[in-house]
């Protein structure tokens, strides 16, 4: 089957592991998001995968050819894998034209066809061809950028960070267009970031990485909903975590009984919830509610962040809700939880 | 705009064109090598006569006697050079002592007075000049003179004269006084002189120094002189020649040599250089061009404008026996190089 | 793990087909670095060292008897006293007048500051020893230290002005502002906020004015004025390359070692600040008034008329009496030809030898490296005189075939003026950021061809700079010339030299002419780098 795969990859500098013993597998036409603090050696496996730099020891391999193993490694010219910088390194001293013709061996006619194509496809307009990449806007920038990678029909692409240097309401739309044509295309994608929102938007697959280490990975629901520790769970999205006393399946903790996705497990343990999980209300509608008290209600437009106190917490707890209704400073309220809590490792 | 990378092509392409035609900036391997100490403008009188009445090039590099005389000793049997002409007679000395001189044709000896070429040595006079006190008519009367160069040294005359003692010319005054008077003597006088004279880089700047009222007087040669008066005299028109004559030190008449070198790889058209140089055409151009330097072929007239060589009453000094090195480090040891 | 549709397996299929995978070799990383690149720039290290190694052997040669000899007697104390003098005297001069140009020109609302300022950098365009020309036809008696203050002065102070003139361009105006809000009057806050701001300005610039009055002979020598440099060339004339010459030049590397390492420790751990954006407000340029007006504009007036008015009148003067026939001359043009050629092999070459230094000081920075260009900028350090010495003693003995050949004189101006061009070139090959280079190789570019294609496009305005530098410093040269010309070869500043020598006034001014024309674009370009990284 056509993938890519990463064997125990190490890299080392000095005495700093950058990569430290990473395997990952993800299968042709998926998008990959490698996601994880600065300084997480995500980045260096990128570069590793682009071949610009190589791995102490371990494997890459992709679409069943080697690219590096046993100290060895294929040039980063013969791999035939695009790769999007982040401030989208577009060639200073050529026009856009040029920069997207770099990479092509084709000559005249076909060349410009070939050009104009793929200025098309990253829905520029056909009169930016002659502009200088200092006349380019940011986002601009980045499609140049991609249509030149897609030049090469590339086996894969990387995208270190590229949307990272825009505006919000612009990063939206660029993400779904890359993905988009990326899909369409049958262009495998491996995303670096440290914008947890757009990794879960963006892939299909995620991975986590800290410290040169591979935490975690899968699909970005069951990363998010069972993340494989409370930085992991914390990293990607706003969470509760309580103390639990657990047996057989259910978690006794502030907020009562709830069920966990863990039937095993016996004994004091912590437990996730994400915050869309509780329901917050008046008044007591169900039994299974909990009441609490608002400590404090810090406005913050759609949703605002409440310190609820509850009878059996030393500190209040932090929960981002809704805005509206907008429970006043000091009334009671409701907690329903609904489906599981995720029982994190000890 | 033009693209900057059609500009970079532009700028290598220039480059290389002319980094290509610098490839035959040195000259070409036919022809000869003149070491030339003389002075520039009457060599190449002499380069252009010859090539024209032979169609043989010659190349010249310009230095200083004892400059070019070292650099050839030094370079030993693969030198460059095939024909060496110097201002003044010691470095000649110093590459004849080397044995590297190749014997002159007898046809170039017979061309060129006795009295100017050494007895010994495979070098012949080419030119002659004679030690001369410049000195500012407005501030010395003829009273005033010095008698003899040794009187330079007194107390009176500190800070009142002039000379150019990195000048192979200087230098070569000083080996005739070294051959004349002795070591010591010599010695004794390069000290009086460190504290009495004024260094300067040239003769014409000495004598430019002494119009101008910087200084009284100063050692040179007499062709400096005759040379301004006969452009505009602007740099001489407060000045006049003394000669000291009663065969002092100061009157001695320095022989400017020219000698074939052993390793020269053309010797015949070196061989024609010298002779050519030595015989009519050459010697005709120290009379009428504005060299103003002493001829010294058989019967050869020089400038009329000049004192006659013979009532210089000059020393009579063995130029084979100047010795160069020994006055540059009596020189050096009196604090003057 | 998501499953892979069919329809994307058969897009990859597709490609495949396209580009079939049949698994080229795989290579051995290449090491970070080329070994081509280290070890073309340890070579260059190691060139630079020729010199320096040259005296030491020497030295040691000579025997530490006549070493003490030919060192240690009056005539070097006194040739000591005069260059220490010199400089001790100079410095200081070039220090305040360029410190006050730069003031009055960036931060004063002194009339037509930017014509002062490009006058103040014109007298680069005149070469030291046309200064002096200039000078001594116009008054004969002009001579001596004080004739060679005056002249060092006008010749080099622009190198002060230069680096002051940038620092007080950039340097935030809020800093004296806050200082006059704390309560100092002007005066007290020019001399404790703005000054010391300017103090690495000084360092640098009054480094460079040393070096040069170390190495400069024409100027001096028309001047009768002895240096250790003027010195070393009667040597050299009254005994080609003896020992006297030798140890001399031994003593003038060792000033230049002294100097070198005093601008280092007085820099202390202080760094040349890196240029920034340049400051967010431009600074209120002060209001002269009548009272402190007039003599301002005096000063430039009086500056310009010394530094550009004689040099340009007696020149002027010249030319005229010279008419028409004065460029007649049959040796002149040749002269420009090879002034041209010389200049532009040697600016090719210096270039090319800096390209490895100047990247690996970019993009691979080590101590090794550090040194390597410590080295380098050591010999560029020494006066001419001293590294030509060397390359005549070394091709004379050992190297023949590269004696008197158009090679060694070229080497001896990359070893002179090699930084010249790594400065330019290190600034662009910065601009071409290590990223781009990655992105061209991951569009199938081989590293090489991505060095050519991207890295060094980009760096062609610096190298181009770097080689206008070298290019107008070489056709100025005169000592190192003088002594390596092959048989037969004169530039326009050996040729100047041979005219003045025999005071030909008259045939030497073309020879001056021409070279302040070719000078001029260096000056233009320095103005134009200097209010370009001022951020203007």
């Amino acid at each position: 089957m056509s993938s890519l795969h990463l064997h125990q990859l190490c890299k080392h500098y000095g005495s700093v592991k950058a990569v430290d013993h990473v395997s990952l597998h993800a299968t042709a036409g998926s998008r990959l998001a490698i996601v994880g603090p600065s300084g997480s050696g995500k980045t260096t496996l990128l570069r590793m995968i682009a071949g610009f730099e190589f791995p102490d020891s371990g494997s890459i391999s992709l679409n069943g050819q080697t690219l590096a193993a046993d100290g060895r490694a294929l040039p980063a010219h013969l791999r035939r894998i695009g790769y999007v910088a982040q401030d989208g390194a577009l060639f200073p001293h050529l026009t856009v034209a040029d920069n997207i013709g770099f990479g092509l061996t084709d000559k005249g006619h076909a060349r410009q066809q070939r050009i104009a194509e793929l200025v098309e496809m990253v829905a520029l307009d056909q009169h930016m061809l002659q502009r200088w990449p200092h006349e380019l806007s940011g986002g601009q920038q980045q499609r140049v950028a991609l249509a030149r990678a897609l030049a090469q029909q590339p086996q894969l692409m990387l995208l270190d960070e590229p949307f990272s240097a825009l505006d919000t309401g612009l990063r939206a739309a660029m993400r779904q267009m890359v993905a988009q044509l990326l899909g369409e295309a049958g262009i495998s994608a491996i995303l670096v970031t440290h914008d947890q929102a757009e990794a879960l938007s963006f892939a299909d697959q995620l991975a986590v990485m800290r410290q040169g280490r591979l935490i975690q990975s899968g699909t970005p629901q069951q990363l998010y909903s069972q993340p494989a520790d409370e930085t992991t769970a914390l990293f990607l999205g706003e969470a509760l975590i309580l103390p639990a006393q657990v047996k057989a399946g259910q978690a006794q903790c502030a907020l009562g009984e709830i069920a966990v996705n863990d039937g095993q497990f016996c004994g004091a343990g912590r437990i996730m919830l994400r915050p869309e999980q509780l329901t917050l209300q008046a008044e007591a509608g169900a039994a299974s509610a909990v009441m609490a008290q608002v400590v404090e209600c810090d406005f913050g437009g759609h949703s605002s962040l409440l310190s609820l106190r509850l009878p059996e917490l030393a500190s209040p707890l932090q929960l981002r809700s809704a805005s509206w209704p907008l429970p006043a400073r000091g009334s009671m309220v409701a907690l329903t939880v609904q489906g599981r809590a995720h029982l994190l490792p000890a | 705009m033009s693209s900057p990378s059609t500009r970079f092509a532009k700028i290598s392409l220039l480059l290389a064109t002319l980094f290509a035609g610098s490839a035959h900036a040195a000259p070409s391997a036919e022809g000869i090598v003149v070491y030339n100490a003389q002075h520039e403008s009457l060599t190449k009188s002499w380069v252009e006569g010859f090539t024209k009445e032979t169609g043989i090039k010659v190349t010249v590099r310009n230095g200083s006697d004892s400059e070019m005389g070292n650099q050839i000793v030094q370079e030993g049997a693969s030198s460059p050079a095939d024909v060496f002409l110097t201002e003044n007679s010691p470095a000649m000395v110093l590459v004849d002592n080397a044995k590297l001189l190749a014997p002159l044709s007898p046809a170039t000896l017979a061309q060129v007075d006795p009295a100017y070429r050494p007895a010994q040595g495979k070098w012949v006079g080419i030119a002659a000049r004679s030690t001369v006190f410049v000195y500012n008519k407005n501030r010395l009367t003829p009273q005033e003179l010095p008698k003899s160069l040794l009187d330079l040294a007194k107390p009176e005359w500190k800070g009142r004269w002039g000379a150019a003692p990195a000048g192979a010319d200087f230098q070569a005054i000083v080996s005739a006084l070294l051959e004349q008077k002795g070591e010591a003597a010599t010695l004794a006088w390069l000290k009086a002189m460190k504290t009495n004279a004024l260094p300067y880089k040239g003769n014409s700047v000495v004598m430019k120094a002494v119009n101008a009222s910087q200084i009284d007087g100063g050692v040179i040669y007499h062709y400096y002189y005759f040379g301004d008066q006969s452009k505009t005299g602007e740099n001489s028109k407060n000045t006049a020649l003394h000669y000291f004559k009663h065969q002092d030190p100061g009157a001695f008449v320095s022989l400017s040599g020219g000698g074939v070198l052993a390793s020269s790889k053309h010797k015949e058209e070196a061989q024609a250089f010298l002779k050519w140089v030595t015989g009519k055409g050459g010697q005709d151009i120290l009379r009428t061009e504005n060299s103003f330097e002493y001829a010294v072929g058989l019967g050869a007239q020089s400038n009329p404008k000049l004192v006659p060589l013979k009532n210089l009453d000059a020393p009579k000094i063995d130029a084979s026996r100047l010795n160069s090195r020994k006055t540059v480090e009596l020189m050096t040891q009196a604090g003057l190089l | 793990m998501p499953s892979t549709s069919s329809s994307t397996s058969a897009a990859a299929a597709a490609a495949d087909t396209l580009h079939p995978t049949t698994s080229p070799e795989l290579r051995l990383p290449g090491r970070r670095l080329p070994l081509w690149l280290s070890g073309s720039s340890l070579l260059v290290s190691l060139l630079a060292l020729l010199p320096l190694a040259f005296i030491i052997a020497i030295s040691i040669q000579t025997g530490w008897e006549t070493v003490v000899r030919l060192v240690f007697r009056p005539r070097v104390g006194e040739l000591l006293f005069n260059t220490s003098l010199l400089v001790v005297l100079t410095l200081p001069l070039c220090v305040a007048l360029g410190i006050a140009m730069a003031w009055l020109t960036e931060r004063s609302n002194l009339p037509a500051r930017r014509i002062w300022s490009a006058l103040a950098i014109a007298p680069l365009a005149v070469p030291a020893f046309v200064h002096s020309y200039a000078w001594i036809s116009l008054l004969p008696a002009f001579n001596g230290l004080a004739a060679a203050v005056l002249l060092s002065v006008i010749a080099y102070f622009p190198f002060i002005y230069l680096p002051a003139a940038a620092a007080l361009r950039r340097m935030d105006p809020a800093l004296e502002d806050s200082a006059a809000a704390l309560g100092l009057a002007p005066w007290a806050v020019f001399r404790r906020v703005t000054l010391p701001q300017l103090r690495l300005a000084i360092w640098g610039g009054g480094l460079l004015v040393s070096l040069h009055l170390l190495a400069e002979y024409g100027l001096y020598a028309m001047i009768r004025f002895d240096t250790f440099t003027t010195a070393i060339f009667d040597q050299f004339q009254s005994s080609f390359n003896g020992p006297a010459a030798n140890m001399l030049a031994g003593v003038l590397a060792l000033c230049c070692l002294l100097l070198l390492s005093a601008e280092a420790a007085s820099r202390g751990t202080a760094r040349y600040a890196r240029v920034g954006a340049g400051s967010a407000r431009q600074a209120v340029p002060a209001r002269l008034g009548w009272r402190w007006g007039l003599p301002s504009l005096l000063l430039c007036l009086a500056t310009a008329a010394l530094t550009l008015g004689v040099p340009l009148l007696t020149l002027g003067h010249w030319l005229w009496e010279g008419g028409g026939e004065a460029w007649h001359n049959a040796a002149l043009w040749p002269a420009l030809r090879q002034t041209l050629l010389f200049g532009a092999a040697g600016a090719v070459l210096t270039v090319l030898a800096a390209v490895p230094l100047a990247w690996l000081s970019v993009r691979a920075p080590s101590r090794l490296q550090r040194l390597q260009e410590g080295c380098n900028y050591i010999t560029s350090a020494l006066p001419g005189i001293v590294t030509a010495l060397a390359l005549v003693t070394i091709t004379i003995n050992f190297a023949r075939p590269l004696y008197q050949t158009v090679l060694t004189i070229l080497l001896a101006y990359l070893l002179m003026f090699l930084p010249r061009a790594l400065i330019s070139l290190r600034a662009g090959i910065a601009q071409a950021p290590a990223e781009l280079e990655n992105a061209a190789r991951s569009l199938g570019c081989t590293p090489g061809r991505a060095l050519w294609r991207v890295t060094l496009r980009l760096a062609a305005p610096g190298a181009a700079a770097g080689m206008a530098m070298v290019f107008l410093a070489i056709s100025n040269e005169l000592t190192a010339t003088l002594l390596l010309a092959p048989n037969g070869t004169r530039t326009l500043a050996t040729g100047f030299w041979a005219m003045t020598s025999e005071i030909d006034y008259i045939a030497a001014a073309p020879y001056a002419l021409l070279m302040v024309v070719l000078s001029l674009p260096l000056t233009w370009l320095l103005h134009y780098h200097s209010k370009r990284t001022a951020g203007r």
